[in-house]
């Protein structure tokens, strides 16, 4: 359950020494950025052009981790980008374009290549779009062999005979810096958390406000972008392409393979290994006789097989103090905000007005049906401001299905709904988060691989009133603590146990500072004295900060202690909507829950049996 | 961080940068006479490009011992013959390895000439290190023209053979044969090579009279070759010419034999042994091109047919291995005439020179490009024979080849 | 052009189709049940190929034989593979499996090619079957292409009759919908998924013989073929055999097709193009992992 394992986050290093080995950190950052730099004047060209293939290696690892490692989604055609900006460059810059202009040309045309396959791309997910993106390469090397006007064909494109291998290399040194930066700032900014959150679920992160599609194609654009630039800059040192070279299958997963043998998904993970395996390949090529692929193979297989996070994640590794410094996430980076000045006893959420008469939200005549099968059948109802209500019914009856409707997780398939008199038929999941609707989910679906904070912090952040990751970070702590998880903040949230997680569930929907908050089951497995402190909660978000609630829930002894009204669904229909005490008396609903005989014996409330938790 | 492993790392980036800048190896230095002379050459042994050829390291190896048992190079300013060493690197099929490995070779191991590497994707990014270093550089089998017009001035190439000769002595056959054929049909491999033939030769079948019915390219990736064949046997030409790489057009030549294309030639640019292995009886009756076949006497011989009986490499089989062993040939020719092993003396001495081959002389032009041609070959009764030019051709030319035609 | 030639391309591409199906085949059953991305599977075929042209060339085997030989083989080492390497991967969370078995299959796939081109040459090598050819009029079909055809026919048969008809082939149905609800069910999740994995590479074995009668290899094919055996499990559906084989079919067609209305070196292109139409044109029946 709790414990720790190799996931749990250890505790950051104690402030004294932070800033001390943050600057010798930088320090030593500069002086082999200036040792590199100086390689192309005081080094042989073999060990120039050797560094020179891993910069390149690395732009394109880096590059390719911003969406795999970051966002979750394997590009297995990464190398596409590579080559389109290699042939752009080449054919800008035989066609007399300054160099500067070729370059730019290359990822320009190369930027645009990327953000038009995102569209057909992205409607795939997992090993499909893995699937779609491996598919890539051939046919680019099909259309470079026969676009025989642009291309040049199976010719190739000859350059003219520079020796450029001293500014190629300074470029492609300046280039994997900004790469490094790159990486850095897009894991301090809220763009890097929607990108952690789209890996980790991305339909949840929908409804708690992040705007999947632009985010998604924003990152692919920007890693084409710097594809295409090491693209470029080795076609510039070769002076010779041709459509083998560039979009070749027996190269096209060296850099996957760099970057997953090391660790996908950590700061130094890409870099670390480019740098090892491209060593190792090249001590191979000079020093062995034969088998030199097979070997190479064989150490991929190893780690694969043995270190599968990538060495960088294996167990001995933080045994090791100069690996351990290497193998650290990036939330680890970031370590504990500053605590908050104000009391922890109020939530950051601003107290809505009430007007009891004004209905919230109004479900006209919606219906979901997939296929032949009728989850909510026409159902009609108006939730007014400041209600409590409890939604319930037998399993399958379709109230996680009427939750999905209203956060659009799915489109209904007729009927309309207005939340605070707004059609929501026009609106996407974020929208609607934004709005004001927050949920949590029947089985719980934290953003696993994240802290407890970084999960109550993403809704902060992309939410209608947005705030910095860091501001977000330290006003989640609120939220934590509220939710009671304050011993587990920096907890990795796949750590949590079921219970840790609903509280979870919770405090991320309060977090997405709804005017709605949908919960569903959440008091399932907890004790009696747990039940009630939820309802106390419940009770709390309403009354103080004006939430209306609809709450799905079995456990009509805790329903009833809160809610203002009870709706009964039965397949998809509504059967009952009424106070509490006149539902239970309900025939229908008696007919429901215990069956016809119970009905016809059952002259008064049966609050025995439905009240004392029996779901 | 601590400040001591700051200095435990810093200290090891200088070592490890102190150990790369030193490695050298010994090699022949500039008029030594005493040290042996170091080519260095990378091999395509594994990787896509290394499905062309085998055995080519092995090959290089006996080659260094042949030409050692009588002593070497003649090196005349010595008075003497220098020993031959070569560094053989495994370039993985890829340009921007290649590349590495001869800067390697250039600076690190010292070679004092280069001879090498094969195929297109190589010959473009490699020669400029040649030149950047100013170490002559023979290229085996690199014979895209375009990679000979920039102007480099420290290359070679010996591809046999090139271009603009290729199909030089077939055409001539077929002017000179009856029934004359009237038509052509080209089917081109898409590789510049293969383009390069069809653009030259089929200029000059127009120039000679012969109608070029059309010409249809194919990607190497290609194995359905129906709609293509169903276009060459509408066309009705008298000669169908096959501009491809041998293992590129072994389902080709199998499938226009059983669509039973006719015609009265069905010309092959690389008719192999590897081909032949391949497509077993369907290559009766076609006619090729080979740069050298077995029994031809030329400068050399002897000690190429010595050297491919030990490796097990056969020429019939491999076409690329005479220009692969002609570039050494050159190499050692160029210190020969120069007389002395200095880079400079050498380059001079290569310079539109004519050097002797197995298949006769070659001539390079300014650009480095040489100007081999090919005999034209013919399968019969499963054996290759050599059918053109009549002084040298061990057979008749069987015209129009009989098992393309309609059965009797 | 005539009718008779666009039969005969028709004819062409269903045959060429059907091979790339076999090859695709093993990869659905693996991916449905396995849930493992086999990047090496094509290499398999590539190095079953260049065994069985050896066998035939060095020791004058007869393809029915080589076959019989080569797929129990292929089933025994796949199976040890399994459980060896890629099982232990399945204990790990899902990133880590994946990446796992990424790491794994590409760095298998190094090495097959590697040790293969070493120990064998890396040289082009086919099974030169010489056999008579079938003329109905215009049309031709050789005799060697009826044998395949016979061969993938035979496949699809006995293969749709184990998963349909056996105990074997339930359970990995099974697992393919619901592996913990087999596994309550009794059903020995790790042996149906090594046996799946070996029964997959085992059809690959059987494809290579086929193919090599018709096509040559080599050792650095594989990984072009795996790109196209994954095109057609995409277009076909995953786990579905008769989709993985009508996918193909239609795959060969088109080749054909564009070879004969357009031009031969577009063919290869067009699989991947009609892959990414029909991902953006039906996203919904690609079922999505989400």
């Amino acid at each position: 359950m709790s414990g720790a394992n190799e996931y749990t986050v250890r505790a950051p290093s104690v402030p004294r020494m932070w800033s001390g080995s943050k600057m010798a950190g930088r320090l030593l950052g500069t002086a082999v950025i200036v040792a590199l730099a100086a390689m192309p004047f005081v080094g042989n060209a073999y060990t120039t052009t050797f560094i020179f293939s891993v910069l390149i290696a690395y732009i394109l690892a880096q590059s390719w981790d911003w969406v795999a490692g970051e966002m979750g989604y394997v590009n297995l055609g990464h190398y596409c980008f590579y080559g389109i900006g290699a042939y752009g460059f080449a054919i800008a810059l035989t066609g007399h374009w300054p160099f500067v202009v070729a370059l730019g040309f290359a990822v320009v045309v190369t930027g645009l290549v990327a953000l038009f396959v995102s569209v057909p791309l992205f409607r795939l997910h997992g090993d499909y779009f893995a699937f779609g993106t491996l598919a890539l390469l051939p046919l680019m090397e099909v259309l470079a062999y026969n676009l025989t006007p642009i291309t040049n064909g199976a010719d190739g494109v000859v350059l003219p005979v520079a020796q450029v291998l001293k500014p190629a290399y300074l470029l492609a040194l300046a280039a994997c810096v900004i790469t490094f930066l790159a990486t850095l700032r897009i894991n301090r900014v809220r763009f890097g958390y929607a990108l952690k959150s789209i890996r980790n679920d991305e339909q949840v992160a929908e409804t708690v406000g992040v705007r999947i599609g632009p985010v998604k194609r924003k990152v692919l654009v920007l890693s084409a972008v710097f594809g295409a630039l090491a693209g470029a800059l080795q076609a510039w040192q070769m002076s010779y392409i041709d459509p083998a070279t560039v979009f070749g299958l027996n190269v096209a997963l060296v850099p996957v393979a760099m970057v997953l043998f090391a660790g996908s998904g950590l700061r130094w993970g890409p870099l670390v290994g480019v740098v090892v395996l491209a060593s190792m390949q090249q001590w191979l090529l000079v020093s062995v006789q034969g088998y030199q692929a097979a070997l190479y193979g064989l150490t991929i297989l190893l780690i694969g097989r043995f270190m599968p996070g990538g060495f960088l994640r294996a167990k001995w590794v933080r045994r090791v103090p100069l690996l351990s410094s290497l193998a650290r996430e990036h939330h680890e980076y970031n370590g504990e905000s500053a605590p908050l000045t104000r009391s922890t006893a109020d939530l950051p959420l601003k107290r809505l007005p009430v007007d009891r008469q004004k209905p919230l939200i109004e479900l006209q005549d919606v219906r979901m049906q997939f296929g032949g099968n009728v989850a909510v059948n026409d159902i009609s109802l108006k939730i007014m401001q400041g209600e409590i209500i409890g939604l319930v019914g037998p399993n399958g009856s379709g109230k996680t299905t009427l939750f999905n409707c209203i956060s659009r997780v799915y489109t209904p398939t007729a009927g309309r709904v207005m939340f605070a008199g707004q059609d929501l038929s026009q609106l996407g999941r974020d929208q609607i988060a934004r709005l004001g609707v927050g949920r949590t989910y029947q089985i719980p679906r934290p953003f696993g691989d994240l802290t407890v904070q970084e999960n109550i912090a993403i809704p902060l952040m992309f939410g209608d009133d947005p705030l910095s990751p860091r501001d977000a970070l330290r006003e989640a702590r609120a939220f934590v603590e509220y939710a009671e998880l304050s011993p587990r903040l920096l907890a990795r949230a796949d750590a949590l146990s079921v219970q840790e997680k609903k509280a979870l569930e919770f405090a991320r929907a309060l977090a997405c500072k709804p005017r709605l908050l949908l919960v569903d089951e959440v008091a399932s497995g907890l004790t009696p004295a747990e039940v009630k402190r939820f309802v106390e909660h419940i009770r709390h978000v309403r009354d103080r900060y004006g939430i209306t609630v609809i709450w799905v829930e079995h456990i009509f002894s805790a329903l009833q202690q809160v809610v203002d009204r009870v709706i009964v669904l039965e397949q998809g229909s509504l059967i009952a909507d009424g106070a509490l005490s006149d539902v239970v008396k309900d025939e229908r609903v008696l007919r429901t829950y215990l069956g016809t005989a119970a009905a016809a014996h059952a002259p008064q409330p049966a609050i025995g049996p439905l009240a004392s938790g029996a779901a | 961080m601590t400040k001591s492993s700051f200095q435990r790392i810093a200290g090891a980036a200088l070592a490890a940068l102190g150990v790369a800048l030193m490695a050298t190896p010994a090699s022949a230095k500039i008029g030594s006479c005493i040290d042996p002379i170091v080519f260095g050459t990378t091999l395509s042994e594994t990787g896509p490009f290394s499905t062309l050829a085998g055995r080519w390291r092995k090959m290089t190896e006996v080659f260094v011992e042949e030409v050692n048992k009588t002593g070497g190079v003649m090196v005349k300013s010595c008075g003497k013959k220098l020993p031959l060493k070569f560094v053989i690197y495994d370039d993985q099929s890829v340009p921007a390895t290649a590349v590495a490995l001869y800067e390697k070779m250039a600076t690190v191991d010292n070679v004092d000439f280069f001879v090498g590497p094969d195929w297109s994707s190589l010959g473009g990014p490699v020669p400029p290190v040649a030149d950047k270093h100013k170490i002559p550089m023979v290229m085996a089998n690199v014979a895209t023209p375009s990679v000979y017009d920039r102007g480099l001035r420290y290359i070679w190439g010996t591809p046999f053979p090139v271009v603009p000769r290729w199909s030089e002595r077939y055409f001539d056959m077929i002017s000179k044969v009856i029934p004359k054929p009237q038509s052509i049909y080209f089917v081109t491999h898409d590789n510049p090579v293969m383009k390069g033939i069809t653009a030259t030769w089929s200029k000059k079948a127009e120039a000679q009279g012969l109608k070029v019915l059309g010409n249809e390219t194919f990607s190497s990736e290609l194995k359905d070759f129906t709609s293509l064949i169903a276009k060459v046997r509408a066309a009705k030409a008298d000669i169908v010419y096959i501009s491809s790489y041998d293992n590129a057009s072994v389902p080709l030549v199998q499938q226009m034999r059983q669509l039973k294309v006719r015609a009265m030639d069905v010309h092959h640019t690389m008719l192999t042994g590897s081909l032949a292995r391949q497509v077993g009886a369907d290559i009766e009756g076609m006619t090729g091109e080979l740069s050298w076949y077995p029994g031809i006497k030329g400068a050399y011989s002897d000690l190429v047919e010595t050297v491919m009986k030990r490796s097990d490499v056969t020429m019939f089989d491999y076409i690329w291995t005479l220009g692969r062993l002609t570039s050494y040939l050159t190499m050692i020719q160029g210190i020969e005439k120069a007389g002395v092993v200095d880079r400079e003396k050498v380059k001079e001495a290569l310079f539109k020179a004519t050097v002797k081959s197995p298949a006769g002389d070659v001539t390079f032009d300014e650009r480095g490009f040489a100007d081999t041609g090919a005999f034209t070959v013919q399968m019969q009764n499963g054996k290759v024979v050599v059918v053109w030019p009549p002084e040298v051709a061990t057979g008749k030319v069987v015209w129009p080849s009989p098992t393309w035609q309609q059965p009797q | 052009m005539s009718f008779d030639v666009l039969l005969q391309v028709l004819i062409g591409g269903v045959l060429l189709g059907g091979l790339y199906a076999l090859v695709a085949f093993g990869l659905s059953l693996i991916y449905g049940v396995v849930r493992i991305l086999n990047f090496a599977h094509g290499t398999l075929l590539a190095v079953s190929g260049v065994l069985a042209s050896l066998a035939f060339s060095a020791w004058g085997m007869q393809p029915l034989l080589i076959a019989a030989l080569l797929a129990p083989l292929m089933f025994v080492c796949a199976y040890g593979y399994y459980h060896l390497l890629l099982r232990p991967l399945t204990k790990r969370n899902h990133f880590e499996s994946t990446v796992g078995t990424v790491l794994v299959t590409v760095g298998t796939l190094m090495m097959l090619s590697d040790i293969t081109a070493k120990a064998a040459g890396a040289t082009q090598r086919n099974i030169p079957l010489r056999l008579p050819a079938i003329e109905f009029g215009e049309i031709v079909i050789s005799t060697t292409q009826l044998l395949i055809l016979a061969g993938i026919v035979l496949l699809t048969v006995v293969m749709h009759l184990l998963l349909k008809r056996t105990w074997f082939g339930r359970a990995v149905r099974a697992v393919t919908q619901d592996a913990t609800g087999a596994q309550i069910c009794g059903v020995q999740s790790t042996r149906i998924k090594a046996l799946t994995f070996a029964f997959g590479s085992a059809t690959v074995a059987i494809a290579a013989v086929l193919y090599v009668l018709s096509f040559p290899v080599d050792p650095y094919m594989g990984f072009g073929l795996t790109v196209k055996a994954f095109t057609i499990i995409v277009v076909g559906g995953i786990g579905n055999l008769p989709g993985a084989l009508a996918a193909g079919v239609f795959l060969g067609v088109a080749e054909g097709l564009t070879g004969l209305y357009w031009k031969p070196e577009w063919a290869p292109a067009i699989s991947v193009v009609a892959m990414l139409l029909i991902l953006v044109v039906f996203p919904k029946r690609v079922g999505a992992r989400i």
